[in-house]
């Protein structure tokens, strides 16, 4: 084990080359105008009652599981955090340097899942994650945001998906993936830009990147379930939405904009989507509230809540129950963001055998600690992230399971991370594999005819 | 181009039985119906990896590999994108291009049917094509594809290679408006909202000049003013002048030429609708935090809903100003700032008649669709009701459906619906 | 000497009130104003339903995870807030002075019963400091105003005290009890010690967010 100083020597450590040429190219001036616009200009009541009202009682610091991995290293608090970026950026009246900035985007950035939790353990309900958010909104306007990060943005405005997917690429997974499970069953269709179709399936842009196989299990579960759905062809297929994270509201706009309308478009009932939380989190309360959109104009489901009406309806049977002892991962976005977790549970006894719970549990879940955008500061920060991940290691390897069960894309990866870096025995699961697995595989129609 | 005036108005029922084409292929895809409603077509599988296309229960003579992305042009001709031995192209009524790509998507017509075009990828390279025809360059990537209604094709495009996570190279600006081809000099680091004129001559599109400036650019000169955002702009003043919704200060306004056109500003502003080159102008807007309504030449409706409006357009008069929208999460559909008060689960944007006496739509409610006419819900409902169509003298209705695997067409007097 | 006890004691109370009552209205207009100039969707999010469930889940002692993880602070934490407002309102020689002024009266503590819950009080704020020197999260947090805000709280319970016992210097004792009481009563709305009304509403909106919103608890 590293000891403390070393911990944060190393993070501190961190070259990011967005970040350093970014540095490279500020002038105080820019730095002071750029930070008192953002706090005078958008922040309101909100943000002056966190700063007022906040007591420096430091019970937030038992919520972040960031500063239970680092040994309860004072630094890692929640309000620490807030301390050592915007109280000081308010003191200072803007005029903070290049050194404090470096602090400010890896306090923001690498330390912080924005997971919400810290606003569970204080008396008063500030909110941290949305005081981090300003942070990052700062590094964003003064371009210091990591790279790989803004990359993804980068990717996110052109082609409005997360991985400079081609419009091209994109049907031609989806057609791919048709034609791969049409082994299974034999007229199985990704139906494409169904007008009037009752479903429409979103998924976040890693999956016809890497994960194509997703879209497969999903076609075979919407075919069996007998359901009439479809996928746009044009951009707003991808939910997911990185500009959120890295404070570029107008990006996420113009994102949740394309989404909605895509759906809007194919005069659907409702947006399914994909196991991932903060794509979630993006259409459900963040990307649609920048437009005016009080709540999603489109009806959505996450996956967890579609998958757990498919199996209690019987639209979805299941064949033989999943032999190996499961824990169940609790992702922040669709527990403390959506509440999800019951039907989660619900979800994973109707499908597995033995089912360990993980503690804490539910909206009290520890983050996989890759959310928030963490993951996609990419490598230069991953070794850090592990190591403020500790926290989460032990509490998978408490349940003593080996299938954990992730219902979301960011938490998947983050999760296999840690397993690997630390190795622990664990495979990382969607409730889709599962499902995929588990399910009788005939169409729901045809066997209520039986 | 589409020509109602020779189409049957009337015939009352011609029906085609659409359920048996199950049995004879090993699956039919959705339908879709040719506006004079005298054609049913479907994608059909034949074989193992084969495809063809049923119109009328006919089966074009060719098949493919692959088909999707099955259209009616409005002349009534049949439109969709084919592959066969991993190349890909357009078919039109069952005759295929010429020309070959990698890959063929967002196939797009012209009003009058003398242009068809897609978006191609050819060895990686990417552009469109129109009526068989490949643009002359071909770039890094392409998207925003339009289309005018004079046949001019454009599209934004990368015209600089971008290595993999190169944010210096991205921010410095890779991306221009590409018209028939031709990449325009002015690059940007984004451009979105491509908006031609209505001649199909000059192009005008929402931009971002750095990480946090973004502008209009009315061809390839961008406005010198900034904005915090944009939304798609439009011509107005027989082309002379460009509108686009701007954002300063967290609020949105309607800017015309760089300067402020509307007086009040909103907290959303969008979907431009255009009637007599600029005559009468309407947005979107949102005034109040969630709750939308529609703003015509400066004045607000005396109109909420509370979830969002999709779309907003004028009669081809200019005397009717329609909006669908959603509200406490129902479709319906107002009329110049009235409301139908139709409630769907499901509804699609209406069409009009000449003379502006007729807004007909179709809708799902509970499962079963209906026909709607001035707000009016026809009393006969079925499994599926495509685009209605209204007669050139405005007393009749064509009325598209599908019941019980039966495609039929009627035409219904207009009394016989109100 | 004498016409300032008296004005301390007479004048100088109502006006410190009036600047605490005053200074709290002024603190929640201005607060709307915020709200209405920059963050209208505030109200779209505020549920009553929800800012309640909230904000009684956080009242009811140990039923906040938060407070299961630090019983002994929430403890204390919980008795001294209570304290605070019972004290002073229902000690018998304030509710007296409050009678001979007013004519109007209430339930006061017997003297022996007041003495020990300033004890309890004291000690709290004893606690409160050295937490904030031994805690390293919160030592890393505290500013050299947090232990004057703390002096500025105990102040008029200490010399409160002292003065009841009569140890010595009763009049200097009794000057300085009610002007420490004052300025207290001054600074609330002024300073942080506007958690006390503030508290409530950063509680409301996240217990509105998390359970309107967000079906999920919040504490």
């Amino acid at each position: 084990m590293q000891d403390k100083d070393t911990l944060t020597t190393n993070a501190k450590d961190v070259i990011d080359e967005g970040v350093e040429k970014g540095l490279s190219r500020l002038t105080p001036e820019k730095i002071s105008k750029v930070i008192n616009q953002v706090l005078t200009k958008e922040t309101g009541a909100r943000f002056k009652a966190y700063v007022e009202t906040c007591m420096r009682c430091g019970l937030c610091a038992d919520a972040c599981s960031i500063f239970l991995s680092n040994d309860r290293d004072p630094r890692f608090s929640p309000a620490a955090k807030v301390k050592q970026t915007i109280l000081e950026m308010i003191k200072k009246k803007g005029k903070v340097s290049k050194l404090f900035l470096k602090d400010a985007v890896r306090i923001a950035h690498a330390e912080c899942n924005v997971c919400k939790r810290c606003s569970m353990y204080c008396p008063f309900g500030i909110d941290i994650a949305y005081m981090m958010l300003l942070v990052r909104r700062i590094c964003h306007k003064l371009e210091i945001t990591p790279l790989y990060i803004q990359d993804t943005v980068n990717s996110h405005s052109a082609t409005m998906n997360q991985m400079w997917v081609k419009e091209d690429e994109w049907i031609d997974t989806l057609q791919w993936q048709e034609e791969d499970a049409r082994e299974e069953f034999k007229d199985l269709r990704i139906p494409l830009d169904k007008d009037g179709a009752d479903i429409m399936y979103s998924v976040i842009a890693p999956e016809p990147k890497f994960q194509a196989g997703l879209i497969y299990q999903a076609a075979v579960i919407m075919h069996a379930a007998g359901l009439n759905w479809t996928m746009p062809s044009t951009p707003g297929w991808d939910n997911s939405n990185m500009a959120m994270f890295t404070g570029d509201f107008e990006i996420s706009g113009r994102i949740a904009k394309a989404h909605y309308e895509a759906a809007a478009k194919l005069h659907v009932n409702k947006i399914v989507m994909g196991e991932c939380g903060h794509a979630f989190r993006s259409v459900y309360d963040v990307g649609n509230r920048w437009i005016g959109w009080t709540m999603p104009p489109v009806k959505l489901v996450h996956a967890i809540d579609f998958y757990h009406d498919l199996l209690t309806s019987g639209r979805i049977k299941i064949k033989e129950k999943y032999k190996k002892t499961v824990t169940l991962h609790d992702p922040c976005n669709v527990s403390r963001g959506r509440g999800l977790h019951e039907k989660a549970r619900e979800i994973v006894n109707i499908l597995c055998e033995s089912f360990i719970e993980m503690t804490p549990n539910r909206e009290h879940n520890y983050c996989c600690g890759a959310g928030g955008g963490v993951i996609n500061c990419g490598p230069p920060w991953k070794n850090t992230r592990m190591v403020n991940n500790r926290e989460k290691k032990e509490q998978l390897e408490r349940t003593g399971a080996k299938v954990l069960i992730a219902p979301c894309h960011n938490c998947h990866s983050g999760l296999e991370d840690i397993i690997e870096y630390y190795g622990v025995e664990m495979e990382v699961k969607f409730f889709g594999d599962i499902i995929y697995e588990v399910m009788e595989k005939e169409i729901y129609q045809k066997r209520r005819l039986k | 181009m589409k020509d109602e005036k020779s189409w049957d108005w009337h015939s009352g029922k011609k029906e085609i039985p659409v359920k048996e084409w199950q049995n004879r292929f090993n699956w039919v895809e959705e339908p879709y119906v040719s506006p004079d409603g005298e054609k049913i077509a479907s994608i059909v599988n034949t074989d193992e990896a084969r495809f063809s296309v049923c119109v009328n229960g006919e089966t074009w003579e060719n098949n493919f590999e692959k088909a999707w992305s099955l259209k009616f042009m409005p002349d009534g001709r049949l439109a969709t994108l084919v592959s066969n031995d991993e190349e890909w192209t357009a078919c039109v009524d069952g005759v295929s291009w010429e020309t070959r790509f990698d890959y063929t998507w967002d196939l797009k017509f012209t009003p009058d049917g003398s242009s068809i075009a897609v978006a191609v990828q050819k060895d990686g390279q990417y552009g469109m094509a129109v009526n068989d025809t490949i643009w002359d360059r071909l770039y890094e990537n392409i998207s925003g594809v339009v289309l005018s209604d004079q046949g001019t094709s454009a599209a934004v495009v990368q015209a600089d290679p971008l290595g993999q996570g190169d944010i210096e190279g991205f921010s410095s600006g890779i991306f221009c408006a590409a018209v028939n081809g031709v990449a325009q000099q002015e690059k940007f680091m984004n451009i979105w909202d491509l908006s031609f004129d209505s001649k199909g001559k000059q192009l005008a599109y929402s931009i971002r000049k750095n990480r946090v400036d973004y502008s209009i650019s009315r061809g390839s000169q961008p406005w010198k003013k900034n904005f915090q955002f944009s939304w798609k702009p439009e011509f107005i003043d027989k082309e002379n002048s460009v509108i686009a919704p701007v954002r300063q200060g967290g609020k949105w306004f309607l800017f015309k030429d760089e300067a402020p056109f509307w007086n009040k500003s909103y907290g959303q502003l969008w979907k431009l609708a255009i009637h007599g080159n600029g005559k009468k102008i309407a947005a979107v807007v949102s005034d109040n935090f969630g709750k939308w309504t529609v703003c015509e030449n400066d004045e607000t409706w005396n109109f909420y809903c509370d979830t969002i409006i999709s779309d907003l357009f004028y009669s081809d008069n200019g005397n009717l100003l329609i909006a669908v929208f959603k509200d406490k999460g129902l479709w319906d559909i107002a009329v110049n700032q009235k409301a139908w008060n139709i409630r769907a689960d499901k509804l699609w944007s209406p069409v009009v008649s000449r003379d502006d006496t007729i807004v007909a739509a179709r809708m799902e409610k509970d499962g079963v669709f209906y026909l709607v006419v001035n707000g009016k819900v026809y009393k006969e409902y079925f499994d599926m009701v495509f685009e209605p169509q209204i007669s050139p003298d405005n007393d009749k209705i064509l009325l598209k459906t599908m019941k019980n695997g039966i495609y039929s067409r009627q035409i219904l007097s207009l009394d016989k619906v109100l | 000497m004498h016409s300032f006890i008296h004005f301390i004691m007479g004048p100088m109370v109502w006006i410190s009130f009036m600047i605490f009552f005053f200074g709290v209205i002024f603190r929640f207009l201005k607060m709307f104003k915020l709200i209405n100039e920059k963050e209208i969707f505030i109200y779209t999010y505020m549920s009553l339903k929800y800012s309640f469930r909230s904000i009684f889940a956080w009242l009811i002692p140990f039923l906040p995870v938060s407070t299961r993880k630090s019983p002994v602070f929430y403890s204390i934490s919980y008795i001294f807030h209570l304290l605070l407002f019972l004290v002073p309102v229902c000690l018998l020689s304030h509710v007296l002075l409050i009678e001979e002024s007013v004519q109007w009266s209430w339930f006061a503590f017997n003297d022996s019963v007041s003495d020990t819950l300033t004890l309890v009080i004291i000690f709290s704020l004893i606690f409160f400091m050295v937490r904030r020197i031994v805690v390293p999260e919160v030592k890393f947090l505290t500013k050299p105003s947090d232990f004057i805000f703390i002096l500025i709280v105990g102040l008029p319970f200490v010399t409160g005290f002292l003065a009841f016992h009569q140890f010595f210097a009763y009049r200097w004792l009794v000057i300085a009890h009610v002007l420490s009481g004052e300025l207290m009563l001054i600074l609330i709305p002024f300073t942080r010690f506007s958690h006390m009304f503030m508290a409530p509403f950063t509680r409301a909106y996240t217990g509105s967010e998390f359970g309107s919103v967000r079906h999920a608890k919040d504490w």
